[in-house]
């Protein structure tokens, strides 16, 4: 049998016994969310659409599914939601800006070998699927940090329901900081595994340092490293500002 | 006390213009380091449209073609001052060429010289610059929003990727040495250091290190154990960009570096919560913790599998667009781009949810033993 279905599997299997039914619920997420990008790149095909709008779509739905189906409707994941659209927007025009300037889209002459034999011209603009990509990358460590400090800001305004917004922001950042390493670190060995082969190649052929730097799959690799750093660091504030803007809010009503 | 605090402004201060003073040195090298390359660098100062010409492969894919005149000036060599003629072809899609505005700084090579006419072709754009300043803009975020964990994260990722180098110089210059015993030593070190400096010498490091050594290792066991019982069927290793070496092995070892992020993630996250919980009462029951320490569990699961899970699909995207453009059947584009991408992401999902129960267990035994000794 095929090794995806029997991981599939196993996977699927561990999630169920250690998490119950959550667990079985996270497997299908997982599936659902694979469905979403599928849905993407299909309706990224056609040139005729943006693919900056379309990967905005995705994040609602992808939102949609990791924090309204895993967990419910509620307060705190409506306002995880709302942080993590904010958080995106901002991220979506700095890389947009930042590729164009760098000139990262498409396939670096590393990869020539792999599109050889393929027409390049098809019509579709890389510069923005590139962008999208790196939104794509980033978008669950975003979510995960939202949820954090919602639950987390819930939790402690439950228990000190007279704190002022700017305490609340400050608790909400605290919490922020003590995630910011763990999830960071997440990204970081996630893209090394991800290029240990092209990081073998460049020692093996002898590459520079200049040669590395400028080459455009590096760069294009460590643009997306550092957005997906910015963007775990930049939903801190963000989602921290939003909880203690709404709590107090709804303290007052 | 007063004192202290104006210590640490003095150092803050310190820090602050230290960072400035670094910051201003390096744009002012990127921008001026012409010198420094062999590769003669130009700066385009004029650009003319020649030519556009609609075309239609066959698949039916339209695309327009451009064709630019670029005159530029020479940077460095013994051209230095002098105008070249480049000409360059670019699409609107764009995935393998590109469109040059005045401004830019090109990598060129020099082909011809008739008198005072300096002609030569694109080979590349100079991109240090931008890097350069996005890598700025990082560190500001994170020193910014993070302060001292900011900083330690930082300081975790440079030492990570001078170890990474360093171990990658040693596979590639003793061939001999196996590339998974050297990554069994670097996730050795890379758990020690990024969990140390996150969380600090204490037991709920301790702890979080063990867990994450137990947790990749029975990880790896059984993903080795799924690909040699199904001889890998299924794993378009073809895919895999960049090989210069055996691939299974740079496979199996990047799998590993790949999901250890995230195990070490879910192994910190257990034992700080569940060390919490026992610092809070002391009399606490093993029972109780255990139960509270699986629900956390519960909770972080699914995010941080899905974090990988992105991480990695996402990637995937550009060139799964350019296979089903070519006319490529579904699946095989799909089993072509996505094969690998899929065992990483659930063989690191694997990683995560193993890690739930090893990593409460572990850290129960830690909290026994020093109850034990209390």
């Amino acid at each position: 049998m095929n090794v995806l279905v029997w991981l599939a599997a196993i996977l699927l299997l561990l999630m169920a016994w250690v998490g119950g039914k959550q667990g079985a619920r996270s497997f299908l997420s997982l599936f659902l969310n694979f469905g979403v990008i599928f849905l993407t790149v299909m309706f990224m095909m056609d040139p005729a659409v943006n693919p900056i709008l379309i990967t905005f779509i995705a994040s609602i739905l992808i939102g949609c599914v990791s924090l309204f189906f895993i967990n419910e409707v509620n307060g705190k994941t409506t306002i995880a939601f709302i942080s993590t659209m904010v958080t995106i927007v901002i991220l979506l025009v700095f890389i947009v800006i930042v590729s164009q300037k760098l000139m990262i889209q498409g396939f670096g002459e590393e990869e020539e070998e792999a599109i050889s034999g393929l027409s390049l011209y098809i019509g579709v603009d890389f510069m923005k699927i590139g962008a999208s990509v790196i939104i794509m990358s980033t978008i669950g460590a975003i979510m995960d940090v939202a949820i954090s400090i919602a639950s987390s800001m819930h939790e402690i305004f439950k228990h000190n329901p007279l704190l002022s917004k700017k305490e609340l922001f400050k608790s909400g950042v605290s919490i922020g900081r003590d995630i910011l390493g763990t999830d960071t670190n997440t990204l970081f060995f996630a893209f090394f595994g991800g290029y240990l082969a092209l990081l073998i190649w460049f020692k093996d052929l002898n590459y520079s340092i200049g040669e590395i730097v400028n080459s455009k799959i590096f760069s294009s690799e460590m643009i997306l490293i550092l957005c997906a750093g910015m963007g775990v660091a930049l939903v801190i504030p963000i989602a921290s500002w939003i909880n203690a803007y709404f709590l107090v809010k709804t303290r007052e009503k | 006390m007063i004192n202290k605090t104006r210590n640490r402004t003095t150092k803050r201060w310190i820090l602050y213009i230290l960072l400035l003073f670094c910051l201003a040195s390096s744009l002012l090298f990127v921008n001026h380091n012409y010198s420094f390359y062999d590769r003669p660098i130009a700066q385009v100062v004029q650009t003319t449209l020649e030519d556009t010409t609609k075309t239609k492969d066959m698949h039916g894919n339209e695309d327009t073609l451009f064709t630019q005149h670029i005159v530029a000036i020479l940077k460095n060599g013994e051209e230095k001052g002098q105008q070249i003629h480049l000409t360059n072809q670019y699409s609107t899609s764009g995935a393998y060429d590109q469109q040059y505005h005045i401004g830019n700084k090109l990598f060129v090579s020099i082909d011809s010289e008739t008198g005072e006419k300096i002609a030569g072709s694109i080979t590349d754009v100079k991109r240090d610059q931008y890097v350069l300043v996005v890598a700025w803009i990082f560190i500001f975020t994170l020193l910014i929003v993070g302060h001292k964990q900011g900083l330690l994260a930082i300081v975790s990722f440079v030492i990570n990727v001078l170890l990474l180098s360093f171990a990658l110089d040693i596979y590639v210059h003793y061939s001999r040495v196996s590339l998974l015993l050297i990554c069994g030593l670097c996730i050795l070190l890379f758990t020690a250091i990024s969990l140390l400096l996150v969380s600090g010498f204490n037991e709920k490091t301790y702890a979080a290190i063990v867990a994450t050594l137990i947790a990749t290792v029975a990880s790896l066991s059984i993903t080795s154990l799924v690909i040699w019982l199904t001889s890998g069927s299924g794993l378009r290793y073809e895919e895999m960009q960049f090989l210069t070496r055996p691939y299974h092995t740079v496979f199996m070892a990047g799998l590993f570096i790949g999901s250890l992020g995230a195990i070490m993630d879910v192994a910190i996250t257990m034992s700080s919560s569940i060390f919490a919980l026992y610092e809070r009462d002391h009399d606490i029951s093993i029972k109780s913790l255990k139960t509270s320490g699986m629900d956390i569990g519960k909770d972080i699961m699914g995010t941080i599998t899905s974090i990988l899970f992105f991480a990695y699909i996402s990637g995937s995207i550009p060139m799964l667009i350019l296979y089903l453009k070519n006319a490529s059947p579904l699946g095989f584009a799909l089993s072509m781009n996505l094969s690998l991408e899929l065992a990483r992401a659930l063989a690191g999902g694997i990683g995560i949810v193993l890690t739930i129960p090893i990593g409460l267990y572990t850290t129960v035994f830690f909290v026994k033993r020093k109850k034990a000794r209390v």
